[in-house]
């Protein structure tokens, strides 16, 4: 496992605090974050979307109908989400870039083809704009309750999966590009794990002038022999395998060999596995990304990502304003689950859309007394400032969130 | 290992592990021969498929590129990789699950969109690689290991479906009609658009024994061949007929879907570059105006 050093004073640690210090020619507009995921795909190269329109992620499938043309891309209106992924796959096997938007009833329809690429180690982007569920819940509210679906996209085990939370329209539009990136170098599947808010909401966001120039941006490259799967090995930026060459690759929903062959054998199960798994543990280094604030010298500190980290954020400040010694943590990276952010032992305080408790459970896990671990649930709506200073308050005076309309604090 | 297999099939994954006496192998020798006689090379076909008995025994067989997809799914993985690689030859061969059950709505859609490939759906009248369950073309009041009174539920014709939907070449045949399956086969892949050839054919351990009650491969056939002609050996009519060749050939009277994406893509391009040169004229002239703006 590679670890990773967190700093107490660095706001940000992801690859586009660097691209935005070089990307100074462009524009300046007032937009979405379903333009900002639209356009960071673009810039990124993505050259087909295939998807099923659905509240909060259609104006993505809207935005890319009209842009892909424009690049020489292709938008496919599928006939339901399992073909959309399934659709991006094949395009993705055959060359091509490719991304499907969705929220939660299309992500879950998704993990049929989402197994099938992460398997076959098919690069592509997912992006799941989250409303509260369960199932079709409130279709214009946000939710975080696909934190865990989103690490487990899939049925059978034996795989690691990348998923990122951007928590503004301008990170949306970087992190699109990054997810992107990851998905080329790790050969994988990667989902942006967003929300309601972050997709619907109109916001400052630079665009650069060329996105031709963005050096940054890994293009697609193609694997044109054997071993079509590198079975047993960790390495990265192996280059996709690509169908329609003559090459003779197989693909296929099996354990398979080197060659693409299914086969039914415990070695060739574990060499599958390892790969599977390794490729990406073995690198979490490579896929730090967060934000923390007030680290150096807090007692609580809060825990929060996507939309809600914004209030949460404010709320940390507002606490410190009152003598708390509040800190932050906003992890970006959601899954490989960054544990070396909670390293420090201290009390913290999660908030998260949703009243189960999912990230909060991670976060007792990675600390180091999962007793100090505090849960401040919401749904529907996001955490307010004053619900979180009041709750930070609580916990570093009293030890307790103290009760509050709508919050949830019990973790079983 | 016969010519053909030997020069289009991988010897690594030859037998198959098709149960004795299956009718997939000779299905797929056949589309080998049509392939053969029309020329194409092995790394311009594509193959695809499924899963359960068809999608298990054909998958990397073929000794070009591959892929198996999820269950029914095929249709929708070759959607996007067509728009990818447009020339190929697509070749997807599925069963009677794939095809006219858990991946219909893929069927119906590509045929609407008249996606540029051949299907050819191996039907053995049920799903038989998880142990004999009625499908939705097993014929009504046979007994399969799922429909022990009989097969109660109506099935359907997946050529009807697949014409009403816009398929712009529909067949049907099986595994009795050698000639007859190999020139459908031809005239399938010559359409540029979505071809669909419906060829059934017998398993002889689970719909064979227990539907017709024989593991006798040539019972099996002989049972399809009677249903074929309608006629049973001894003169009497069987209990239902199916009418075998081409059911609806309209090959090449409508683009094909990666086509229409092209051609809109040059439409959309073209417009844009006329009113980026108009702009550009619009500035010359402006320039040119002797500081009239």
């Amino acid at each position: 496992m590679a670890t990773l050093t967190v700093s107490t004073r660095v706001g940000l640690v992801a690859p586009w605090v660097e691209w935005e210090k070089r990307c100074t020619d462009g524009r300046r507009l007032l937009e979405a974050g379903t333009y900002a995921l639209t356009e960071g795909a673009i810039a990124a190269g993505c050259r087909v979307f295939a998807g099923y329109p659905i509240t909060p992620a259609t104006d993505i499938a809207e935005y890319m109908s009209k842009r892909l043309p424009q690049v020489g891309g292709y938008y496919v209106q599928s006939e339901d989400e399992l073909a959309g992924m399934h659709a991006c796959a094949g395009a993705s096997l055959g060359g091509l870039k490719a991304m499907t938007a969705t929220s939660g009833p299309g992500y879950t329809l998704m993990h049929d083809a989402y197994g099938w690429s992460i398997t076959n180690e098919i690069p592509m982007v997912v992006v799941d704009a989250m409303r509260v569920g369960p199932i079709s819940g409130i279709t214009g509210a946000p939710g975080q309750g696909e934190f865990y679906i989103a690490r487990y996209a899939s049925h059978g085990g034996n795989f690691e999966t990348i998923v990122l939370s951007p928590s503004s329209v301008q990170e949306a539009f970087w992190l699109t590009i990054d997810a992107f990136n990851l998905a080329e170098r790790f050969r994988t599947p990667v989902t942006i794990l967003t929300d309601q808010v972050i997709s619907d909401m109109w916001e400052d966001l630079f665009i650069p002038a060329d996105y031709d120039a963005l050096d940054f941006v890994i293009p697609r490259k193609h694997n044109l022999m054997m071993p079509f799967y590198p079975v047993g090995s960790a390495d990265l930026d192996v280059p996709p395998n690509l169908i329609g060459r003559g090459t003779g690759v197989c693909v296929s929903a099996y354990t398979h060999t080197e060659e693409g062959y299914d086969i039914e054998d415990m070695a060739a199960q574990w060499a599958q596995t390892y790969r599977l798994i390794n490729k990406i543990r073995h690198h979490t280094d490579q896929l730090a990304r967060y934000e923390t604030l007030g680290l150096e010298d807090a007692e609580v500190v809060a825990v929060a990502y996507g939309a809600n980290a914004r209030t949460v954020k404010t709320g940390v400040l507002e606490a410190r304003r009152r003598g708390v010694k509040a800190g932050f943590v906003r992890p970006i990276t959601l899954w490989p689950f960054l544990d070396e952010l909670y390293e420090r032992d201290c009390r913290y305080v999660v908030c998260e859309l949703n009243y189960d408790g999912q990230l909060v459970r991670e976060v007792m896990r990675a600390a180091p007394d999962k007793k100090k671990v505090h849960f401040m649930g919401k749904s529907a709506e996001l955490h307010t400032v004053a619900e979180v200073a009041a709750g930070l308050e609580g916990v570093a005076r009293s030890n307790r969130v103290p009760e509050l309309p709508y919050i949830w604090t019990e973790v079983r | 290992m016969n010519k053909l297999a030997a020069k289009y099939l991988r010897p690594s994954q030859i037998p198959t592990k098709a149960c004795h006496g299956c009718g997939l192998g000779m299905i797929e020798n056949w589309l080998l021969q049509a392939i053969d006689e029309l020329g194409f090379k092995q790394e311009n076909v594509i193959f695809g498929t499924g899963i359960g008995c068809v999608g298990r025994q054909t998958f990397a067989t073929w000794g070009g590129d591959n892929f198996g997809a999820t269950h029914g799914r095929a249709l929708a993985v070759a959607t996007g990789l067509k728009l990818a690689q447009p020339d190929k030859k697509y070749l997807i061969v599925v069963g009677d699950g794939d095809a006219a059950s858990i991946g219909t709505s893929h069927l119906i859609h590509a045929a609407r969109r008249n996606l540029g490939v051949t299907v050819i759906c191996e039907d053995n009248m049920g799903y038989e690689s998880t142990g004999g369950q009625f499908s939705p073309t097993t014929p009504a009041n046979y007994v399969t290991n799922s429909s022990p009174y009989g097969m109660a539920e109506p099935g359907f014709d997946p050529c009807d479906v697949v014409k009403a939907a816009g398929a712009t070449f529909v067949a049907e045949t099986t595994a009795t009609q050698w000639h007859q399956t190999v020139k459908i086969v031809k005239k399938a892949l010559q359409n540029d658009g979505f071809s669909f050839v419906h060829v059934r054919f017998p398993c002889n351990e689970n719909f064979g024994a227990y539907a017709l009650g024989t593991r006798d491969t040539l019972k099996n056939l002989e049972w399809i061949y009677e249903h074929t002609q309608g006629r049973k050996p001894d003169g009497s009519e069987t209990d239902f007929t199916w009418e075998t060749g081409i059911k609806h050939d309209v090959s090449n009277s409508r683009p094909e879907f990666s086509k229409i994406m092209r051609d809109m893509n040059a439409r959309v391009q073209a417009d844009m570059a006329a009113k980026a040169a108009a702009a550009a004229g619009d500035d010359k002239t402006r320039d040119d105006g002797h500081g009239t703006h």
